[in-house]
């Protein structure tokens, strides 16, 4: 394994839509199914697949209940999936920084 | 599944992005801030005829001269009133957070709110019987700290900090500065027929500042509500 940061981004995370189900968990603590699926424009089904991949891999907890008589299925980050989160967002970060560079110095 | 493919979202710059304006949103989809700020301006401008009519008392230092007013009725209003106005406010923060289905950060804001006014009554009610020797030093400072009003301004910093808003704490940076005022210019309490002055002025930046985040967040919670 080389040091570029591509090397450190994880299959799991660096997705567009996985991405932004975390970054939403995070912000909000607890998250509703529907919440995720308005904000991402998914569909239930495609919603579910990445949830599953996730839920998988320990980065989210998937928590069903109801509220009244609704069906509703909340969403919470784990401690592996703050980490990963913030793992991804560093090695982004590192990225453009070294594309940058390299944009500069063959300018 | 086409999104697991290298789409042109996918770039770590178009991911980054993407991750900011989602967080962003987030916030603001938490944010009830004219809630508390309307709550907090009608207890103030209440407050005004229970200090005009309850009975006051007047105790003084015989050396150095200094003498305190005050109002049994307000050490209980304000308490009660606190207490009440943090646990609606946060019924109405939880409420709202299960309709709309993002989590909310106002439970450190009530716990803190509460906990600040409960102590700072305790501040008062000594003070009471141990006013400022120097009304303008810093230990006047402490005395105009240990109201109702500053245990508003200080809980509202941290809803600030809770909800990461920026013009929040702008807000209530400049309603603590109005709280301090009679501390910045000499005058320590205003005399009838005076004395709701600072109640007004105060209850006033707060019902303005909730007028203004009711319409900066309007269109945001108006389709939930």
């Amino acid at each position: 394994m080389t040091g570029h940061p591509a090397n450190g981004l994880d299959d799991t995370v660096h997705q567009r839509v996985r991405l932004g189900i975390l970054t939403i968990a995070r912000e909000a603590g607890r998250v509703e199914f529907s919440y995720l699926r308005d904000n991402l424009e998914l569909t239930a089904g495609n919603l579910s697949q990445h949830l599953g991949v996730l839920e998988s891999a320990g980065l989210i907890t998937i928590e069903k209940g109801y509220a009244g008589k609704r069906a509703r299925t909340w969403v919470t980050l784990t401690k592996a999936g703050q980490a990963a989160l913030a793992e991804e967002v560093a090695q982004l970060k590192l990225l453009i920084s070294q594309i940058e560079r390299s944009g500069t110095s063959l300018g | 599944m086409t999104t697991e493919a290298a789409l042109p979202g996918d770039d770590p710059g178009r991911l980054l992005s993407n991750t900011r304006e989602l967080a962003q949103r987030v916030r603001k989809d938490q944010r009830a801030t004219w809630f508390p700020l309307l709550v907090f301006a009608v207890l103030t401008f209440a407050s005004i005829p229970v200090r005009r009519y309850s009975g006051h008392h007047l105790d003084c230092l015989a050396v150095p001269r200094v003498c305190t007013v005050y109002s049994d009725a307000e050490f209980v209003y304000w308490p009660i009133a606190l207490v009440l106005a943090y646990v609606a406010i946060a019924a109405f923060y939880i409420r709202r957070s299960r309709a709309r289905g993002v989590g909310t950060r106002v439970l450190p804001y009530a716990i803190a709110g509460i906990i600040i006014a409960v102590a700072l009554t305790g501040v008062a009610l000594w003070e009471v019987h141990n006013p400022p020797v120097h009304p303008l030093g810093l230990n006047g400072l402490a005395y105009q700290l240990a109201r109702p009003e500053a245990a508003i301004g200080l809980a509202l910093l941290v809803l600030a900090w809770a909800e990461r808003n920026r013009a929040l704490l702008l807000l209530t940076l400049a309603y603590l500065a109005v709280v301090l005022m009679p501390f910045t210019f000499g005058w320590v309490q205003p005399s009838p027929p005076w004395y709701f002055y600072p109640a007004v002025f105060q209850g006033s930046v707060l019902l303005l500042g909730g007028i203004g985040f009711a319409v900066a967040q309007r269109p945001l919670w108006s389709p939930a509500s």
